[in-house]
């Protein structure tokens, strides 16, 4: 038999739509495979009888406990990308039988793949502060399910159509916000009856319901909105992230009442490009965001090598990325040497709305823990924990404390935890580096606030010029050059000398000791030599800054105009960084 | 194979797996000469005869598997095993205990490592005659800071593994960005009819239960220092003892105690819940009394109370002198027709022993006081040297009954209480790991306790899976039976 070549046409437009959508796919989760690591490293999942009720308890939860589970395949990056991908395909296989999408109209089944897709990579900086219990997969089996059950109710006759929206209404508290879409979907099919009032009605009426039934202990929203992503913080909104969710319920029920007009030989390109520009424009794309999900993963596997590498590509790094980079060289070696090359100015966070992410949120307790200050990094630890969930990344930091700290029973419970992760099993926390455990023990105990300040690490560190420590010496002196603090500069700057009565006066030292000669008040200064050289770009540099000044641009100006020859000195970052600290 | 056919072997396997597994004796072991390390540590205990069955575990990874055998006084024997855990079916537990009250169950424990089986010594649950109250609640919370997320008050059934919430603090919340806590549930005379709990920020208030009745009140007055805290209500009248405090909490930089809880200021109120009217019983502004508590008889009303500081430290913020605040134990008599409290006696010098004493609970039959004590302060849960003391009220000065059997080494216990026929003392323990608190029991009688145990779980497993402190444990004779929805109703 001839095949039309329209027919053949549009066979071929379609599978190439669908392979270069399938492409993309690949290639944002290859993009995006250190958010997926960092999915399962802060999402919680325990084996047991007390967290499987915990999350059962609330509507939803089965499917949130399911997707739990298997965030943990995102430990090897590619495995639960595969899982993913396998999930929108059985989607978009279950989606084209459900509503009966033949030809090009198949390829409408692109877009709630598309919705999905954006769904995990438009999350953000959020994957540090929001409890995703089973996020990145819930929906995606949510909506699956809902997918096959709309199959399965239409190959049933329409007379039956009553007992699945019988069956709909009775899987609310797995199904949640999908239940609701499938009655919709269903009713949506065909032309409207009584039933589909009843399916209607029962919609309406469903969670209501359920509340009275199962769920009077929960707050009604929690009810209402079951298994719906909601994004909210305590000071944040997030609603935008809704997005993926709000086009892909409005898009099943479109299909259905739109499919039969979309046999068209280009709906396949248009799908597929819409997709594509729909998940970009939703993708939260900073490369800071992705490099900081690095140095933090290295970082955590005291792979210093790795967090410098990562850390000399990055032209302007964040707060965390800064506080990481110098742990980093506490431990390579070359804090006072190359610390201001590399740029001490850190920044903030580059999100799209006003949630504020910072240090604390993404790093603190492993920053606190390197600086031997295991109560705070146990704190941190708790505080971000209790609010996003005991993930791995949190057990691993409180057991790291634990062993630390000599809590052996603490840490046993910690490890038991964390080996019923699939991929923990052998988990033990690394043996505390000789660093950490002298600077464990180089400032004394004193009662705080709870401060959680980027800011308070840095000057407690300054504080630390008593310590007999030569590590905690190295530290209280460049961190009082963080602050700009002459007076904790000259008191920690003796202290150095003294138990570095052999070494080399290190340059960015050279650079703050000459600044403070020449420009700070106090009178009980120590003399030390200096590299002429060195003393000679001083001269040179304050020589530019006032001939910058004089052209009347603002301090910001000046500062950009002299980055390039000046960004690397200690002058630069004393009299340009910002004053974070 | 047919629809039917496979519902009835899938029937038939759902029934198999339900049943108890029995296992055998090892036919050959090793003897280990020690007891075995089963957690909980249930050897030689003494346990209330109608506790929920002791489930018990050996180390995950040190052994494959466990079998133990309990032999009861009249010489039957059962065996029970499942892996490394023995979970026992409550039917069976509560028909042993029934055959073994005033007498003692005997437990050998078998433990397979590496392929053999090692024999431990056979230890003894003792089962008391006394029963123990059949509920308890407790706050689950998890070892915070500054920082809160989910919590909720629980009710436990003792006889059984039943839990059940009494309230949450999301149910009610409507202002997320505020948060709400949800503390001090308190109840008179270990029944529910009477009770409270407090709600703090998104719709605070207290939360009180009068005859049934539940109804939202503000404890702050403009002439207290704050809302009520630490509630204790009169044994027979509509009264309600609270302190009212301004607590603060502080971090430790390096001190393994991590947290100092403070209060900068505390005075006692008395609540009058048929009158809506709060009363002030002592508001010493040089002094801190904090922890009310009524004798059983109504008669006296027990509390803390600091000490001076020494001259020199009277100025200084509480940072620096936190240190050396101490509390003795202090009663007023109390004259119920006409509300009215008369002069302060001194029951316990703490401070003279270098010591301060916190959390009073007076005996069910008025001859004993227990508490709280440890060096300094008012918190003595976030204290490694805080332990339980309980001394007569005989006239004697200081606490002289030998608590070494509830207390444990190096661990924070605090929050102690009796149960209502004053046989069993309770107290939540750090001593498990140093940061999650459990609820351990001990067996109270002439003056001496026995070998204090862990509440029990169907899971032995599960306390270290549930990321939660027992906060407040408080025995009841009864359940709370007003709903979680009827709580939130009246604070919305």
């Amino acid at each position: 038999m001839e095949v039309n070549p329209r027919n053949k046409a549009a066979a071929v437009i379609l599978n190439v739509s669908l392979l270069a959508f399938i492409a993309f796919v690949i290639y944002i989760l290859y993009i995006n495979q250190e958010v997926l690591y960092t999915a399962h490293d802060r999402s919680e999942f325990f084996i047991g009888a007390s967290y499987f009720h915990t999350l059962v308890s609330k509507p939803f939860g089965l499917m949130q406990y399911a997707g739990a589970w298997i965030t943990q395949l995102f430990y090897y990056p590619a495995l639960g990308a595969l899982v993913l991908m396998g999930l929108w395909t059985l989607i978009f296989l279950a989606g084209t039988k459900a509503f009966q999408l033949q030809g090009e109209a198949s390829a409408l089944m692109l877009l709630p793949v598309a919705c999905l897709l954006a769904s995990v990579v438009e999350v953000g900086y959020r994957i540090y502060i929001s409890p995703f219990a089973g996020y990145w997969f819930s929906q995606s089996l949510g909506y699956l399910v809902m997918l096959l059950c709309l199959w399965a109710a239409r190959c049933t006759p329409r007379r039956w159509h009553l007992v699945w929206y019988l069956l709909a209404f009775c899987a609310y508290p797995v199904l949640g916000w999908f239940a609701m879409l499938f009655v919709l979907c269903l009713a949506l099919l065909g032309k409207p009856t009584w039933r589909e009032l009843l399916g209607i009605i029962l919609l309406i009426f469903a969670a209501h319901i359920w509340r009275v039934l199962l769920y009077s202990g929960l707050n009604a929203e929690d009810v209402m909105l079951a298994g719906w992503p909601r994004f909210a913080t305590a000071h944040d909104s997030g609603t935008h992230l809704s997005i993926p969710f709000q086009v892909l319920a409005a898009v099943s029920v479109l299909i259905p009442l739109c499919s039969r007009y979309l046999s068209r030989w280009f709906v396949p390109m248009i799908c597929a490009a819409a997709g594509i520009i729909f998940t970009m424009s939703l993708m939260f794309q900073d490369r800071n965001y992705i490099d900081e999900m690095r140095m933090v993963r290295y970082a955590a596997d005291d792979d210093w090598e790795r967090v410098l590498h990562v850390a000399a590509d990055t032209p302007k790094p964040t707060v965390t990325m800064v506080m990481l980079r110098n742990i980093a060289m506490m431990n390579e070696g070359g804090l006072l040497e190359r610390s201001f090359k590399l740029g001490n100015n850190g920044g903030e966070v580059n999100t799209p709305d006003s949630l504020h992410v910072r240090l604390l949120n993404i790093a603190s307790p492993l920053v606190y823990y390197n600086y031997g200050m295991m109560n705070e990094a146990i704190r941190l630890a708790y505080e971000n924990a209790i609010r996003t969930g005991f993930s791995p990344f949190y057990l691993k930091m409180l057991s790291r404390c634990a062993h630390a700290s000599g809590d052996v029973k603490l840490e046993e419970r910690y490890n038991t935890l964390l080996h019923h992760h699939l991929f923990y099993g052998d988990w033990q926390p690394a043996p505390v580096s000789e660093t950490v455990q002298e600077l464990q023990h180089s400032f004394p105990d004193e009662l705080t606030g709870t401060e959680n300040s980027d800011s308070y690490i840095v000057n407690s560190i300054s504080l630390w010029y008593e310590s007999d420590s030569k590590v905690a010496s190295e530290q209280a002196l460049f961190y009082a050059m963080m602050r700009r603090d002459s007076r904790r500069f000259w008191q920690s700057l003796r202290k150095y000398v003294r138990l570095h009565p052999d070494g080399k006066f290190p340059l960015h030292a050279q650079e703050a000791y000459i600044m403070f000669m020449d420009k700070s008040p106090e009178e009980k200064r120590l003399m030390l030599p200096v590299e002429q050289a060195v003393y000679e770009r001083y001269k040179q540099f304050w020589e530019t800054l006032e001939r910058q000044a004089r052209s009347n641009q603002q301090l910001d100006k000046i500062g950009e105009t002299m980055r390039e020859d000046w960004g690397g000195t200690y002058w630069w970052y004393n009299i340009f960084g910002r004053k974070i600290y | 194979m047919t629809f039917p056919r496979f519902l009835l072997l899938a029937a038939a396997l759902l029934f198999l797996s339900s049943c108890t597994h029995h296992p055998d004796v090892p036919a050959s072991s090793h003897e280990a000469e020690c007891l075995p390390a089963i957690y909980p540590d249930y050897c030689n205990v003494t346990v209330p005869c109608n506790i929920a069955p002791l489930n018990f575990m050996l180390p995950a990874g040190d052994f494959e598997e466990c079998v133990a055998r309990f032999t009861l006084p009249d010489g039957r024997q059962q065996t029970y095993g499942d892996g490394v855990k023995v979970q026992i079916p409550e039917a069976e537990w509560h028909a042993m205990l029934n055959l073994s009250k005033g007498k003692s169950l005997r437990v050998e424990v078998w433990g397979k490592t590496k392929g053999e089986w090692l024999s431990f010594n056979p230890f003894e649950i003792l089962v008391a005659q006394e029963p123990i109250d059949e509920y308890l609640t407790y706050r689950l919370i998890e070892p915070s800071y500054a920082g809160w997320s989910f919590m909720e008050i629980a009710q436990r059934n003792l006889t059984s593994f039943d839990e059940t919430q009494v309230f949450n603090n999301e149910i009610a919340c409507d202002d997320r960005a505020k948060g709400q806590c949800i503390n001090c549930h308190s109840y008179q005379n270990y029944k529910t009819d009477n009770m409270l709990f407090h709600v703090r920020l998104s719709n605070g208030g207290t939360v009180i239960v009068n005859d049934g009745k539940v109804s939202k009140v503000d404890l702050k007055r403009d002439y207290t220092i704050s809302a009520g805290a630490y509630p204790a209500w009169h044994p027979t009248a509509k009264l309600v003892a609270f302190a009212a405090c301004m607590t603060r909490q502080a971090f430790h930089t390096a001190h393994p105690n991590k947290i100092e809880v403070f209060d900068l200021a505390s005075d006692l109120i008395l609540y009058d819940v048929a009158t809506d009217s709060v009363s002030i019983i002592s508001n010493d502004s040089t002094l801190l009394e904090v922890y009310p508590t009524w004798s059983p008889d109504g008669k006296y009303l027990y509390y803390c109370k600091t000490v001076p500081l020494p001259e020199e430290l009277r100025d200084k913020d509480i940072i620096s002198t936190y240190r050396k605040v101490q509390y003795n134990l202090y009663r007023r008599p109390f004259d119920l027709a006409t509300h009215s409290f008369g002069d302060e006696e001194l029951v316990y010098d703490a401070a003279s022993h270098d010591k301060s004493a916190t959390l009073p609970r007076v005996s069910p039959d008025g001859r004993y006081l227990l508490f709280a004590q440890g060096q300094y302060g008012c918190f003595h849960i976030r204290h490694s040297d805080g332990d339980i003391a309980c001394m007569p009220l005989d006239g004697q000065a200081l606490p002289s009954v030998d608590l070494t059997n509830l207390n444990s080494e190096g661990f924070a216990e605090s929050y102690p209480t009796w149960s209502s026929n004053g046989h069993w003392i309770m107290c939540s323990s750090r001593r498990g790991d140093g940061n999650f608190t459990h609820v351990y029991f001990s067996y109270f009688k002439d003056g001496k306790a026995a070998k204090a145990f862990l509440l029990p779980q169907e899971d032995p497993e599960s306390d270290t899976f549930r990321l939660k402190c027992y906060n407040r444990p408080e025995f009841m004779i009864e359940p709370v039976r007003i709903s979680i929805k009827e709580f939130s109703q009246v604070l919305q």
